[in-house]
Order: C-alpha cells, then structure tokens, then sequence
C-alpha cells in the first residue's frame, strides 16, 4: 500500500468518524426535543403518581395516635395546593377524630385513566376507582366501592393531588 | 497605508524560515507525521465514542413503553375511541320494554369475544325485571379516560350512571364503574371485554 493511499484511507476514516458522531447527537437531539415522548412521559408518571397518592389518601391506621399522625403526614405528603392547605388547617381536629374512631381504612385503586394533561401547566385530570377496606375498632368491616375525579399537579417532587371528589351519582358531564 | 505594509512584511520574506527549524533540516515534515497519525487515530476513536453514546442514550430515552401507548399523545384517535365507546355504552345498557330488539341488535353489533357473555351475565338479570316489571334503564357516560391506546387496541376506564325508571314509580339512579378494553375490527371500536369495578 502507498502511503498516499494510506492516507487516504485514514482520511476516510476520520470523516467516517466524524459522521457518526453527527448521526449520533443528531438522533439524541431528536429524542431529547420529542415533544410527543416527554408529553406521553408525563402522562405515564402522572398516572403512576396519581394511583400511588389517591391509595394513601384513602387509607388510614387508626390504631392509635402514632398511626394516625404517620397517616395524616402520608396525606399531607400525597396532597399539595388547595387539599392539602385544607388538610393541614384540619390536621388536630382530624388527627383527635381519627384516633378516638379508631377504625382503619386500607385503599386500593382498582383502575385509574387521565382525561386531561397540560403539560406545559403542569396540570392533570384522573378518573380513578377504588375499594376501600374499612375496618372499624369493634363491629364487622366492610369494602366499600368508590368512584374518584381527581385534579393533580406536579410539583418539584412528582405529581399531586390537588384536588379529590368521590363523585356521586347524577353528576353529569 | 495598509497596502504597503502588506508588500513590506508579505510571507515571502518568510520563505525559507520553515527550513531553518529548530531542529534544522529534513527531519522535521515526518517528524509532524509521526503525531499527526496517532492523534487522528485517537480523534476518529473519540468521535465514534461520543456518536455511539449519544446514539444508544437517545435509543434509551425512546425505548420505554410510553412511545407505544398513543393515549391523550394522539388527541384525535383519544378522543374518537372515548366517543365510539361511550356511545356503545350508552347504547347496550340502555333498555325499554318497547326497543328490546334495538338493545339486541346493538349488542351483537357494537360487542364482540369474550364481552358478550360478560354482558350477558351483567344484563342478563336486569332484562329478565324489565319485561315482568315494565322497566326502562338509561345508561349515561359521565366520564370516561384512555390508559392504553395502540393503532388497534385500547384499554378505557368508564363511568355510568344508570337511571332506572319503573312505571309508576320514582327514578332511581345507580353508578357504575366499567374497565373496558375495545378493538378496532374493520374501521370501527368493539368492546371485547367488560370488567365491572
């Protein structure tokens, strides 16, 4: 081989090189600027977020007051806006209540979709349905099924609940 | 002006400077060679590192089960899926002593696979009362989400209410709750299974 062709080829190569590094940062800027994927990766975890937090707010262990406070953090932790303003104002009252009831609330969201994203707004509307296992502290419990809307809203650490309505019957579109 | 200085300190009064290296002499051109050759190399390595990152970083960032699932991304498919359900909703589980044929009819249309002997065992009971009792149900969709959306397949979350109405008596309303997953089968959305919630 000449060394003319030598460099030549070595040539080659690095311009080789050089259009795969461009291919590359082409195809992550691509991925990185897909609106369409961060938009449907919001939507997945303000879903997930949505399920995780509704469960908790419709759980509680009344046993006795160091659950109850550990719950009604939980609450506070799954809430964030106008709910949670609520529950911290009502957090003695709530947290005597519970303790003296006694009874215990396990949640579990049976199935759960968003109507409704803006991402840009950071803003979201979940449908959501749940049975709740309630135990009280003498007599037989029950499950009771519930029907959720809930308005989330994300914050710097994940998406929140805002604002929950068990929506009743004849509550129209 | 600057013309002149341009003639003055022009390269060719530099001329033989590069001859007159500090190494002095030939040695100089393939001594340049010598690291020209390993530093393209490790240039053109380095390229293909970063390329190769970024292309498998951006695979990863588009690899997640996100990319497939075209609920509320594809606004127009969301909203005609939640449309063409709720409708077929609203049109099975609604019934009158008088259109129990439409009922049927809209059934063996708007069903298909396992929802229709789910349905069957849902209905079943409420149309055996509503011929001896003279009974008209009327489902409505109050509200109704897409958790899974692909090019032939959906997964929905509905909320009825069911208005019960008996002659003579006062309307009730009861809610149900139904998780609905719909195919698409020749240009229109088919409930294929019904789970009540």
């Amino acid at each position: 081989m000449s060394s003319r062709t030598r460099t030549g080829l070595g040539w080659s190569a690095l311009l080789a090189a050089v259009l795969v590094c461009a291919l590359g940062t082409w195809s992550y800027a691509q991925a990185r600027g897909d609106d369409t994927l961060a938009y449907a990766k919001s939507r997945d975890a303000a879903l997930a977020d949505g399920k995780r937090h509704l469960a908790r707010l419709t759980s509680m262990d009344g046993r006795n007051a160091t659950s109850v406070k550990s719950g009604i953090d939980a609450w506070l932790d799954a809430s964030a806006g106008p709910l949670h303003d609520r529950l911290e104002s009502t957090r003695k009252k709530d947290a005597g209540r519970l303790t003296e009831s006694g009874a215990t609330a396990r949640g579990k969201v049976t199935d759960a979709a968003l109507t409704a994203l803006d991402d840009r707004a950071g803003t979201a509307a979940l449908i959501a349905t749940a049975d709740i296992e309630v135990t009280p502290r003498t007599g037989k419990g029950g499950t009771e099924r519930k029907r959720f809307e809930v308005t989330l809203t994300r914050t710097g650490n994940g998406w929140k609940i805002k604002a929950l309505e068990a929506l009743p019957v004849g509550s129209g579109s | 002006m600057t013309q002149d200085t341009a003639t003055v300190t022009g390269p060719p009064d530099l001329g033989p400077v590069p001859e007159s290296g500090p190494d002095g002499g030939p040695d100089t051109a393939p001594a340049r060679r010598r690291w020209v050759r390993p530093l393209a190399a490790v240039l053109a390595v380095a390229l293909l590192g970063v390329g190769g990152t970024l292309f498998v970083q951006g695979r990863q960032l588009r690899d997640t089960p996100a990319t497939s699932n075209r609920a509320l991304t594809d606004s127009a498919a969301t909203s005609r899926v939640t449309g063409d359900v709720s409708s077929a909703l609203g049109k099975v589980f609604s019934y009158s002593p008088q259109a129990t044929a439409a009922t049927k009819e809209a059934a063996k249309q708007l069903l298909a696979g396992r929802a229709l002997q789910q349905y069957a065992a849902l209905f079943g009971q409420v149309e055996k009362q509503a011929a001896d009792q003279k009974l008209t149900l009327t489902s409505q969709v109050v509200r109704a989400g897409v958790t899974r959306l692909t090019g032939s397949s959906a997964h929905l979350l509905v909320f009825l209410d069911q208005i019960y109405e008996r002659e003579g008596k006062a309307a009730t309303t009861a809610a149900a709750q139904l998780s609905v997953t719909a195919e698409l089968r020749g240009g229109q959305w088919r409930i294929v299974d019904i789970t009540s919630r």
